[in-house]
């Protein structure tokens, strides 16, 4: 004869054990998640799922050129090899980043996107030749603080110029 | 032997804990949530879809994954996908197929978000919450055509009850939202002190002149000394709604609160589809029980006549029952706990429990006229 436990809720039923603890963990892990997910939020670039909303006021903006096996520091500003900034780079306020704009998610998370959008770009303009890597010149301006500069560089792209001239 | 449950409440901790999350209740307010989350999903998901059908899809520009092994489909593949999407989200609003809808819905909605960094928004995450939050539950139990072509059909209505753990947890994440943004603005200095708010209205003072406010409320939004106030307003705000709702006696305050917190963003700010989605959410504070207070009206009175038939059609938590009293009688209403108020003030009380009337009928609940009399009911 063997008499199991139940687990009676209220009068409305009765749980399996695996149920039970089931919930029990799903409830258990989902908390410590969101609030492991808001902690990280103070650390990181992007702070997803930590909800830091209109985090600042900050501003930046951005001399970005490219840099050709030359030496020749030419602004991205000017087409190349059918390429264009503008449309290589349409979204998270990028587009144009000489302009001075609000950092909507804050300056980390807007340099980070911009560092990212440097190697996309340098990954994804096989027609070029002649670029060795993309920089950009950062001036930030936290909240009503003082303008900051950070140089940005993007990855190498050596195999596109060991390909040679288009 | 077999076994045998006896229904006594636990007295352990662990109980406790157990039988709060798996105590089933009703999923009304989910069931109206999903039709809201829907329309919100649609919304969201519509801008991806026209673009998609211009030809542009995410990787045409600067996208970043999260990582190398998240699956990236075909562009044709990918259309198709939003359109499912689409195609859910309308069913999910509607309810048909609402468990499958509900969770194809989710699953495009939440794919899309970690296709790239660049997807990311705190109004989308908030909105693949509360989509995951109904793909769990038998939300389409009510309020939608399953349930109608079920009755249709002459079968019984499903239990539209449910443990209520996912109910918990989305109270919990909805609370989140506001508490960890809250939090992260008083423990910013700049924040708390009004630079970051004034700051950014001096960035937009062109904007602010050229708007239609009168000047007094320009002068007042471009001066620093006044921020160092507004903003620690909208911190303490954001921290009252996320704490005032999970307490009855604060609840009703701070929904009515919140209302006002996301239209002020919606005006000021664009926040996609947050503040809809957040307002929608509002519904899942209501406790989950369904007619347990009863109207009693007099039906050739014709005032009452149509508070009852506003409370037929508005009713969209379930939370009244209508009985017809007898000739000349008041407009009674017996709250869930016994109190009755009658007249105005039972009609102030219907009104500020219904979801479309509350937020207008909320604040006079605080005039002595519509407080309940003493009196209570067996």
């Amino acid at each position: 004869m063997t008499t199991r436990p139940a687990v009676a809720c209220h009068g409305l039923g009765v749980d399996s054990r695996v149920r039970v603890i089931g919930r029990r963990v799903a409830v258990v892990l989902v908390v410590v998640a969101q609030l492991a997910l808001v902690a990280r939020g103070y650390r990181s670039d992007h702070k997803e799922f930590g909800f830091q909303m209109f985090p600042e006021s900050s501003t930046w903006s951005a001399e970005v050129v490219r840099v050709t096996a030359g030496g020749a520091r030419v602004p991205v500003s000017e087409p190349w090899f059918g390429y264009r900034w503008d449309e290589l780079v349409t979204s998270r306020g990028l587009a144009h980043p000489s302009a001075r704009h609000h950092a909507d998610a804050g300056l980390d998370n807007q340099v980070a996107f911009l560092a990212a959008a440097l190697d996309y770009v340098a990954a994804h303009t096989p027609r070029d030749r002649e670029t060795r890597y993309l920089e950009a010149t950062v001036t930030t301006w936290h909240n009503t603080d003082g303008p900051e500069v950070t140089v940005l560089r993007s990855r190498e792209r050596g195999a596109a110029l060991d390909r040679g001239p288009a | 032997m077999t076994a045998t449950s006896v229904a006594l409440p636990s007295t352990t901790p662990l109980g406790r804990v157990d039988e709060l999350l798996g105590r089933r209740v009703s999923m009304r307010a989910l069931a109206l949530l999903r039709i809201f989350a829907g329309a919100v999903a649609l919304m969201h998901l519509w801008p991806f879809v026209a673009d998609a059908r211009a030809g542009v899809i995410y990787r045409d520009a600067f996208y970043e994954p999260y990582a190398a092994w998240y699956p990236e489909l075909p562009r044709s593949l990918y259309g198709g996908l939003l359109a499912l999407g689409v195609v859910a989200a309308v069913a999910m609003s509607l309810g048909l197929l609402t468990r499958v809808a509900t969770a194809a819905t989710f699953g495009v909605v939440a794919y899309n978000l970690f296709l790239s960094t660049t997807h990311f928004h705190s109004n989308r995450a908030y909105l693949v919450i509360v989509l995951a939050a109904l793909a769990i539950v038998p939300c389409g139990r009510e309020l939608s055509v399953d349930a109608w072509l079920r009755a249709r059909r002459g079968l019984p209505a499903l239990d539209p009850r449910s443990p209520a753990w996912p109910l918990w947890l989305l109270r919990f994440e909805a609370s989140v939202v506001y508490g960890a943004s809250g939090l992260s603005k008083l423990v910013d200095g700049d924040w708390f002190g009004g630079t970051v708010t004034w700051h950014r209205m001096v960035q937009v003072r062109d904007r602010i002149e050229a708007s239609p406010l009168p000047s007094w409320a320009v002068s007042l939004l471009l001066d620093r000394s006044f921020h160092t106030y507004a903003a620690k307003v909208i911190v303490l705000t954001e921290l009252f709604i996320a704490v005032g709702l999970w307490w009855r006696a604060t609840r009703y305050a701070a929904v009515w609160v919140a209302v006002v917190f996301h239209i002020a963003i919606q005006l000021s700010a664009a926040v996609e589809v947050f503040s809809f989605l957040s307002i929608a959410a509002l519904v899942i504070w209501a406790v989950p029980a369904t007619r347990d207070r009863v109207v009693v009206f007099d039906a050739a009175d014709p005032g009452q006549r149509r508070l009852a038939g506003a409370v037929e059609s508005l009713d969209w938590l379930a939370r009244f029952r209508l009985a017809e009293g007898g000739r000349g009688s008041p407009l009674t209403l017996t709250d869930r706990d016994g109190t009755v108020s009658t007249g105005r003030a039972a009609t102030v009380r219907v009104l500020s429990r219904l979801p479309l009337t509350a937020w207008f009928a909320l604040p006079l609940l605080l005039l002595p006229a519509s407080r309940p009399v003493p009196a209570r009911t067996g």
